[in-house]
């Protein structure tokens, strides 16, 4: 406790309400009002309205719900596999491998998102390799943008293992690929999981290297909010915009009920 | 190893490509045409100045917002610190356009702020106009990131031994002078962290600036996405992207070894 | 039956020696414990027969095979380490079943060895539950029947009992004891900072200090006939005197003592270990006198600290009825066979 007198804590929380409520709840609540209204020209919104749900559910929102579902679902995944495999490749490494393993893995954070896009498009709009135009050149986007944040959490989560697990494996005779599968997996468990919902996460909002690669037939829920609010339709918008939040959020809060059961200590 | 071959296939392969279509385009020119294209041209300088200056208003914003907001949370706890404190993790993991979509409600032609201004003054319009300009982007961007300053804050503070605290209280040391003498020393490393990653993501940050959607705020991932899409001007935008990846990856190099040193 | 010899073993890490030249035998069967100060390398040789370090030099022999090429799993040793190591996602069983499942032991017959094992250590009744829902001392007991299980030829004990409270710790040693007697044929290499329990435990006792093996022997040995000082003042408590040799016996600031024990040349200088508890009060054979610098209350014993010519001279002595006062001049003697002439400065190893 920093601040004993009264008035000092209630000028302190003052502040913090002051600066916290209009900066980042406010926003998030202005949006899920606008998506239930038509109008917004006073204070308050007007025009109460369920229709841009109705529109958010279905047609083509619908189809770019799915098609983010199902690009974030494939990134993570893959994500997560290559990420894993490189954390558990990492930590055997000697002291100067890993670290240059690990700026490698980093390197795709330090790249702009619109960079990484721009670098897939023109190296699989040529031969030997021809993705342009499939949805699988959005799906490899992501997943090189997001199995950098895998890697890390994974690499971070293998640091904290105690040793002593795969010591006492081994020790009673298990053999590197049985301790792997049955001791370190298992105990990554609860990283893995949460690895896995960020990466999730990201996918669902990834807008910037979607930007520049997503062909028609393939346009996650982001470009869908993007297109809408670029041509005006706020509202309607703001509706596409709330049921990626609850995705997003449904499917985190999904993964933290599995790693609560994931975690035994 | 597959998973570096993976990663050199999808991601190391596809840079090589746009630095070498950046020297030599397919569409034929010299070596350094390009550049001497996209240095010289008007475009590409405002969009460097802007993005630079951008980037660390909203990084320095961010520290100093970020900083005072740790500190509550921490230190002048409160009932619902902790719901706060895992709004902030949930707030991080939505897309940064949704700040910008927001306060296109807040603060635009037809919004809440001018919305309440001109019931009261009866004015036709009302007197927020910033949002199209290079502020509006700011003030999206300082929304955004600075969760990203508060979360390795907020670690750092639980790290710091709380009888310490008590002990400068103790001796007599008023609120100021224990977050100038004991808090910002041990802060330090995180609000480097967590400054330097904000900075980089800042100048990578595409989302919020094409939401606003104005014409006179060019940073340069938009540049690119312009040359490359609008104009289908590749070996332009092949330019732009070697600069903007120059920068970022020096500062991002630069955040590592600054959260190396913090422990982070 | 196998037996675990060190041969010429050296570990260095970073250009440290951390194990320097061990040689050391352990015989079929037997407890050997590794006593010493942390650093001194007794974990590190422990590692070394395990397999997690690997030798600089010499080499590691189980059963008279030379291992030390060979990776962990294939060394057939069962393993306790001071936190346990337990898989929290696995059941008791499970746990105790982990070694008989990785070395693909005939599927029929592993739930009888687990129940074995889990009977012979106590636990039969907490075969389904997770390890987090056991305390300390039950944890403990399930490692040991998990490292039982693939009835290993070799059990290496880390601080097993380091993690336990002093109550449950006397109570796991005794404990201990009656497995070894149930299970005669298995060796077992136990390390520990603790001489009570290596006292009480081991057939022989190793000291190891700075990397180095110092003193060898039975318990008894060691306590009554230490070679060494450190060995002296590590297993148990010991005066350090020094004194020059002299024809049955020693000179110690001009007295002259009677020993019955000295195998040293009259004349040499040489250091003196007197057990506190041997020294009596009052005038008698060998005396010393000197002023009360301290007394110590401990319940059934006094602990009196006694400045002899400079030298603080420890005793423990049944509780006394009249406690002397601090200056006091005292006069302390001990029986010419209850002190040790240890050389001085020459390690025995």
């Amino acid at each position: 406790m920093l601040v004993h007198s009264r008035t000092g804590r209630w000028a302190a929380w003052g502040l913090f309400g002051l600066l916290f409520l209009p900066l980042f709840a406010l926003p998030l609540l202005v949006v899920v009002a606008a998506s239930f209204a038509t109008h917004w020209s006073g204070a308050l919104p007007s025009g109460p309205t369920t229709a841009n749900y109705t529109a958010a559910v279905r047609g083509e929102s619908l189809q770019a719900l799915t098609t983010s579902l199902l690009t974030a679902v494939a990134a993570s995944l893959l994500a997560l596999t290559v990420g894993t495999w490189a954390a558990l490749a990492g930590a055997a490494l000697r002291k100067r491998g890993k670290r240059v393993l690990d700026a490698l893995f980093m390197l795709p954070v330090a790249v702009p998102s619109v960079v990484v896009g721009l670098a897939v498009l023109v190296a699989f709009s040529r031969p030997p390799v021809l993705l342009n135009g499939t949805g699988s050149i959005v799906v490899l986007a992501h997943t090189v943008l997001v199995t950098a944040f895998a890697h890390q959490s994974v690499s971070a989560a293998i640091v904290r293992l105690d040793p002593a697990y795969e010591q006492a494996a081994a020790s009673l005779g298990a053999r590197p690929a049985y301790v792997l599968w049955r001791v370190r997996l298992p105990l990554l468990l609860p990283s893995l999981t949460a690895a896995a919902g960020l990466c999730f996460a990201l996918s669902m909002g990834e807008l910037s290297a979607t930007m520049m690669l997503y062909p028609p037939d393939w346009m996650p829920l982001p470009v869908r909010i993007f297109t809408a609010t670029d041509r005006g339709s706020l509202f309607s918008g703001s509706a596409v915009a709330v049921v990626l939040m609850a995705t997003t959020l449904l499917v985190l809060l999904a993964v933290s009920r599995i790693r609560t059961r994931a975690s035994y200590r | 190893m597959p998973p570096v071959a993976v990663l050199a296939v999808l991601f190391l392969y596809p840079l090589a490509l746009v630095v070498q279509q950046s020297l030599s385009p397919d569409s034929g020119g010299g070596a350094f045409d390009a550049y001497a294209r996209v240095f010289g041209s008007r475009a590409f300088l405002d969009a460097l100045g802007t993005t630079v200056w951008l980037a660390v208003g909203a990084t320095l914003g961010c520290l100093v917002l970020g900083f005072t907001l740790a500190l509550i949370i921490a230190f002048v706890p409160f009932p619902g610190a902790r719901a706060v404190a895992k709004f902030i993790d949930v707030f991080l993991s939505f897309p940064s356009f949704l700040i910008t979509l927001a306060l296109l409600f807040l603060y635009g032609t037809v919004g809440m702020a001018n919305g309440l201004v001109t019931e009261f003054t009866g004015a036709t319009e009302g007197p927020f106009r910033f949002l199209t300009t290079p502020w509006g982007v700011l003030l999206a961007e300082i929304t955004y990131f600075t969760p990203f300053v508060i979360r390795p804050l907020l670690a750092a503070f639980s790290q710091l031994d709380t009888a310490q605290l008590e002990v400068a209280a103790g001796l007599g040391a008023r609120p100021a002078r224990i977050v100038r003498q004991v808090i910002l020393p041990e802060a330090l490393p995180a609000l480097g962290a967590g400054g330097s990653l904000v900075l980089v993501m800042c100048l990578n940050e595409f989302g919020i600036v094409l939401f606003t959607g104005a014409k006179d705020v060019t940073t340069l991932p938009m540049l690119i996405y312009g040359k490359a899409i609008l104009e289908s001007d590749y070996p332009a935008a092949c330019v732009v992207a070697v600069v903007n990846i120059a920068i970022s990856v020096g500062l991002f190099g630069l955040y590592r070894v600054v959260s190396k040193r913090a422990g982070a | 039956m196998s037996g675990i010899r060190f041969d010429g073993v050296c570990v260095a890490y970073d250009g440290n020696t951390v194990l320097d030249r061990l040689d050391l035998t352990v015989e079929p069967g037997e407890v050997m414990a590794l006593l010493g100060p942390s650093g001194s390398g007794k974990t590190t040789a422990l590692r070394a027969v395990a397999g997690f370090v690997r030798p600089a030099a010499g080499r590691v022999l189980i059963g008279g095979r030379d291992v030390t090429a060979l990776p962990p799993h294939k060394r057939g040793i069962g393993m306790v380490v001071q936190q346990y190591a337990l898989f929290p996602h696995m059941r008791v069983e499970e746990n105790v079943a982990f070694g008989l499942r990785a070395q693909k032991a005939p599927r029929a017959g592993i739930p009888g060895r687990v129940a074995e094992a889990l009977e012979m250590t106590g636990m039969a009744a907490y075969a389904r539950r997770y390890p987090r829902e056991l305390s300390g001392g039950q944890q403990q007991r399930v490692a040991i029947a998990r490292a039982l299980a693939i009835r290993p030829g070799v059990l290496l004990l880390d601080e097993p009992l380091s993690a336990l409270d002093a109550q449950l710790r006397s109570g796991m040693l005794a404990e201990l004891a009656r497995l070894h007697r149930e299970l005669p044929d298995v060796t077992i290499l136990y390390v520990t900072h603790d001489q009570v329990e290596a006292l009480t435990l081991a057939d022989r006792i190793a000291v190891m200090d700075r990397a180095r093996l110092q003193d060898c022997g039975t318990p008894q040995e060691l306590y009554r006939a230490p070679r060494t000082e450190f060995t002296a003042s590590f297993v148990g408590n010991a005066n350090l005197l020094p004194v020059t040799v002299a024809e049955g016996g020693a000179v110690f600031e001009g007295r002259a003592l009677t020993l019955d024990r000295g195998r040293a040349v009259p004349g040499s200088t040489a250091t003196l270990c007197v057990r506190p508890h041997l020294l009596g009060l009052g005038a008698g054979p060998n005396a010393l006198s000197g002023t009360i610098a301290e007394v110590q209350w401990r319940g059934s014993t006094h602990r009196l600290y006694v400045d002899v010519d400079g030298h603080r001279v420890k005793a423990d002595l049944p509780e006394l009825r009249e406690t002397p006062a601090l200056g006091e001049r005292v006069t302390l003697h001990f029986e010419p066979r209850d002190a040790v002439l240890l050389a001085a400065g020459v390690a025995h190893a």
